[in-house]
């Protein structure tokens, strides 16, 4: 679908600036192009990638904004209407009203059992989702980003000893042991008759999901780093005197950007499907916050009776990985378009 | 504000009008007819007899319609946990048992669907001359083992003295007790080291006398479980026989694989002129183990193939099908509804609960219709108001905390009740099966007592050992569920091993803790009266006593709602173990 290989022609990469024919009243001065800019150009030039970037950011928003939404449209996502309401569910609790009980004031219907909203159910839900996602992103972030430049440049015995541990990690089958490392997790931050707090959960997936997320990114910026050591700019500040950790912060990251920039834009849906993925196994948010993966859990008993109500979360769900996949990949063709695919 | 507000409406209108057209098909649901609060069938309370010795001649009673031949299959979500007799104490475990173990006494099916205690290896339900200290029993002429010997008296002597060996674990203790001491085990060691127990006498090969050390009037019915059903002391493999008990009934195990598969023949030495329970229809049994729920549902809905001869003993309708079923009349024919003998209570800890206004006011916050509703609403049982099924002999129907006027909960009484306790924002903290339902039920159970002003910790506990942690008597928690059905339709097996205070122990079934010297003071009368009827009264007043000092939350009593097979026909609900009921089936 996307198109983004095709050979750049030398102009169009901005060595002059022929699209602003108009700025011939100043001097025609040859104005080169930041990296940065370059790649937002290309970026632009991306169709796909800018629908999705629009999707994504589009989801972002709704998920900041769940309160407002929740004020304007006059429900909320913790209230059981249909068990109020005893028109709006039938006896064993489906809902009473066509598609899954969408109306004028359920616009997306209603929650079989405890009835809640379903729309108000899927936006918080997102927020679940999205902010497990984006701190296990800026965790896991800086974890490899911190372990890879240290195995990369202080080589030796710690490269060995980091690549050894990042091994281990990388074999564990990591569902079966997010499934069995979630609860004693738990338990260990929980004390035994006091009610969990709201926070708890969350802090959980995300440091479970943080400690087996890190590794993919700490390869591929050891292995960056073992080849910039040995470059000229690396032994000219050696030379005159850097200090390990200038030549590490001045020197080696702002190579590193566009690695890290690519992977963790691919890393954070990972994250939103595996955090989902936990919630589906019944290991993740447990009620009485909303949560994607427990509700399309739940929706899998209702297929043959109540399918609208797969419906919302599982598009909702593909429709938000996929953009953010695209992305992703644009994001990584727009910083390198050498990379053929 | 209003413009950014009419825009998203529009979108979302707009997205709604797509997805309607792509779900067209899932139309809306209703409540087939009925109120959400009406039940199905009216229960026959005290529907069991005690039969004569006419009653007791064989053959059962035939089922209208049925012939022989054919294969049945069975299947379930477990493989049945235990076959060796006196290991058996689940109900499903009974009912598989019924086709190839047979007791002293046992149910007999009337034509009407009431059941009738009857002789089944015994001429009748037995005789005692003391009031129920010593009980006779003859057994028939002409009943015999697999292999065509005779069954005598020294066989059920033999099974009823192995049932003390320290391998058997999981059986009743009801005989065990009542023949020597409570510590039964110590008293006695089974016979594997050589020794009898003199508590049974055999006077002849067709007589035995059980020479208990108390009186109990109803161990005719005690006799009729299937714990106490026959063993040969000739093919006692001990641990082994588990696996592949010797038969006595119409049918023998030809085959056996855990957790897959039993396969069940004819057994050629059994005469129906001797029974007066059992039809044998079907030339071979089929049983399938590993089937969930859900799965199930599906393949009954669908009858295809080798479904269409298939039933099931435990599986019931999954929850999300309820309405599609009811609403079916394709599948109302072979739709079977009945009260089993559970009641589900929420037990509160009386160790931790010690006002009884609190109580109260937890009794009428509970919201009993939101989470009926969540677990299947009317099909998952009817609103209980007492501790005893209404299947047991005795029971006297009340509603003493408006159980059945607000079954949704009366926070304002119960805030009241608080208040006058001095106890508002009392902390109650639940215990749950940690399971996707069990989520969304503690969730209704947060917010039915949030609003009567308690404060609510959830605790959710792994599924394996939810019974293993609310059983400690130290447990932390305040509120937790729990069912108890009764072992015979007495009051005694319904309410002495759950409320009675001396029964108090870890693991023990007293999960509320109660001890009430009254109530056990009245339970220890009850057991001493002779007359049923008298005694069912009895229990019914320790009943009563029960919910006047608010121990603690009956739920439902619970109903089965269960599909089989369009090929079979003579499938019957067991309403005393709540399963569908083999001994009539037959294919069509």
């Amino acid at each position: 679908m996307t198109n983004p290989t095709k050979a750049p022609e030398a102009d169009e990469l901005g060595t002059a600036d022929t699209l602003a024919p108009t700025d011939a009243a100043s001097a025609p001065v040859f104005r080169g192009l930041s990296p940065g800019k370059l790649m937002w150009r290309r970026f632009l030039r991306d169709r796909t990638g800018v629908v999705s970037a629009a999707i994504v950011l589009l989801f972002i928003l709704i998920a900041v904004c769940a309160p407002l939404i929740s004020m304007i449209y006059g429900k909320d996502p913790g209230t059981h209407y249909g068990q109020e309401d005893v028109t709006l569910l039938t006896d064993s609790g489906l809902p009473t009203g066509p598609n899954g009980g969408i109306s004028a004031d359920f616009w997306f219907g209603v929650e079989p059992g405890l009835g809640r909203d379903v729309f108000m159910q899927l936006i918080y839900g997102m927020r679940t989702s999205l902010f497990i996602a984006f701190l296990t992103s800026v965790l896991t972030t800086a974890l490899g980003v911190m372990i890879g430049i240290a195995a990369g440049y202080l080589g030796g015995k710690i490269d060995y000893f980091i690549g050894r541990v990042i091994d281990i990690l990388m074999s564990f089958p990591s569902q079966i042991f997010l499934i069995a490392t979630m609860p004693i997790v738990v338990s260990l931050l929980v004390a035994s008759n006091e009610s969990q707090p709201v926070w708890l959960p969350f802090v959980s997936v995300t440091i479970v999901l943080t400690l087996l997320g890190w590794m993919g990114l700490a390869r591929i910026l050891r292995a960056t780093t073992l080849s910039l050591r040995e470059r000229e700019f690396i032994e000219a500040a050696k030379v005159t005197g850097a200090s390990p950790l200038r030549i590490i912060f001045k020197e080696l990251l702002p190579n590193l950007w566009t690695p890290i920039l690519v992977q963790s834009t691919l890393a954070l849906p990972a994250f939103v499907t595996a955090e989902a993925g936990l919630s589906y196994l019944g290991v993740g948010v447990g009620e009485p916050t909303p949560d994607w993966g427990r509700m399309i859990a739940l929706a899998a008993d209702y297929l043959r009776t109540d399918v609208t109500f797969l419906l919302f979360p599982g598009l909702a769900m593909v429709l938000f990985v996929l953009a953010f996949n695209l992305l992703g990949d644009s994001v990584r063709d727009a910083f390198d378009p050498k990379t053929k695919r | 504000m209003n413009v950014r507000k009419s825009r998203q409406l529009a979108a979302a209108v707009m997205v709604v009008g797509a997805l309607t057209v792509t779900t067209a098909c899932s139309s809306g649901n209703s409540n087939s007819g009925t109120k959400p609060e009406a039940s199905k069938s009216k229960v026959a309370a005290t529907a069991i007899t005690v039969g004569t010795a006419a009653d007791s001649v064989g053959p059962a009673i035939a089922e209208p319609g049925a012939k022989k031949g054919g294969t049945v299959t069975m299947i379930d979500r477990d493989d049945f946990s235990h076959l060796d007799p006196a290991q058996v104490y689940l109900n499903y475990n009974s009912e598989a048992s019924l086709l190839f173990t047979r007791q002293l006494t046992g149910y007999k099916l009337q034509a009407d669907g009431t059941s009738k205690l009857v002789g089944d290896l015994a001429t009748d339900t037995g005789t005692t001359a003391d009031g129920g200290k010593t009980w006779k029993f003859t057994l028939k002429d002409g009943v015999k083992w697999q292999d065509g010997t005779p069954i005598t008296s020294a066989d059920v002597k033999y099974s009823v003295e192995r049932t003390f060996a320290p391998f058997i674990k999981s059986g009743p203790t009801y005989l065990q007790q009542w023949l020597t001491a409570t510590d039964y085990r110590a008293a006695y060691p089974g016979p594997y080291e050589g020794k009898e127990l003199d508590a049974i006498q055999t006077p002849d090969a067709k007589t035995v006398v059980f020479a208990f050390q108390d009186v109990h009037p109803d161990a005719n019915f005690t006799v009729a479980m299937t714990g106490y059903g026959v063993v040969p002391k000739a093919q006692d493999t001990k641990e082994a026989y588990d696996k592949k008990p010797f038969s006595s009934g119409p049918y023998q195990i030809a085959e056996h694989v855990t957790d897959k598969s039993l396969d069940l023949v004819r057994n050629p030495n059994w005469d129906p002129a001797t029974d007066p329970i059992r039809n044998a229809y079907p030339d071979k049994w089929h049983m399938e183990f590993g089937v969930q729920s859900q799965q199930s549902t599906e393949r009954f809905i669908a009858d295809n193939g080798a479904d269409k001869t298939t039933f099931s003993f435990h599986n019931q309708v999954h929850p999300t099908f309820i309405d599609k079923v009811k609403n079916d009349a394709a599948l109302k024919p072979r739709t079977l509804e009945g009260l089993t003998p559970y009641v589900d209570y929420y037990y509160m800890n009386n160790t931790r609960l010690k006002d009884q206004k609190v109580r109260e006011a937890l009794l009428r916050a509970f919201p009993h219709q939101q989470t009926r509703q969540l677990q299947g609403g009317t099909s998952y049982g009817d609103y209980a108001t007492n501790y005893m099924s209404p299947t047991v002999l005795g029971y006297e129907a009340n509603d003493m905390y408006d159980i059945l006027k607000k079954p949704e909960g009366d926070p304002e009484a119960a805030k009241k009740l608080l208040a006058e306790a001095g106890a508002t924002g009392q902390t109650i903290v639940y215990a749950y099966n940690n399971t996707p339902t069990q989520q969304k039920v503690t969730e209704a159970i947060r917010v039915g007592l949030e609003k009567a002003g308690f404060k609510f910790v959830p605790k959710p506990l792994d599924a394996k050992t939810y019974y293993d942690a609310i059983g400690l008597t130290n447990n932390e928690y305040d509120l937790y569920w729990g069912g108890w059905g009764a072992d015979w339709p007495t009051g005694y097996t319904s309410l002495q091993p759950v409320w009675d205070g001396r029964a108090i122990a870890d693991g023990a079934s007293n999960y509320a803790h109660t001890n009430d010297e009254a109530i056990n003071k009245m339970m220890d009368d009850a057991v001493k009266i002779a007359d049923p009827i008298a005694q069912g009264k009895a229990w019914a007043a320790i009943d009563k006593e029960l919910q006047k000092k608010a121990y603690s939350i009956p739920d439902v009593y619970q109903r089965s709602l269960s599909l089989y097979g369009s090929g079979l026909g003579g499938v019957k609900f067991d309403s005393l173990f709540g399963l569908q009921y083999p001994l009539n089936i037959y294919v069509k």
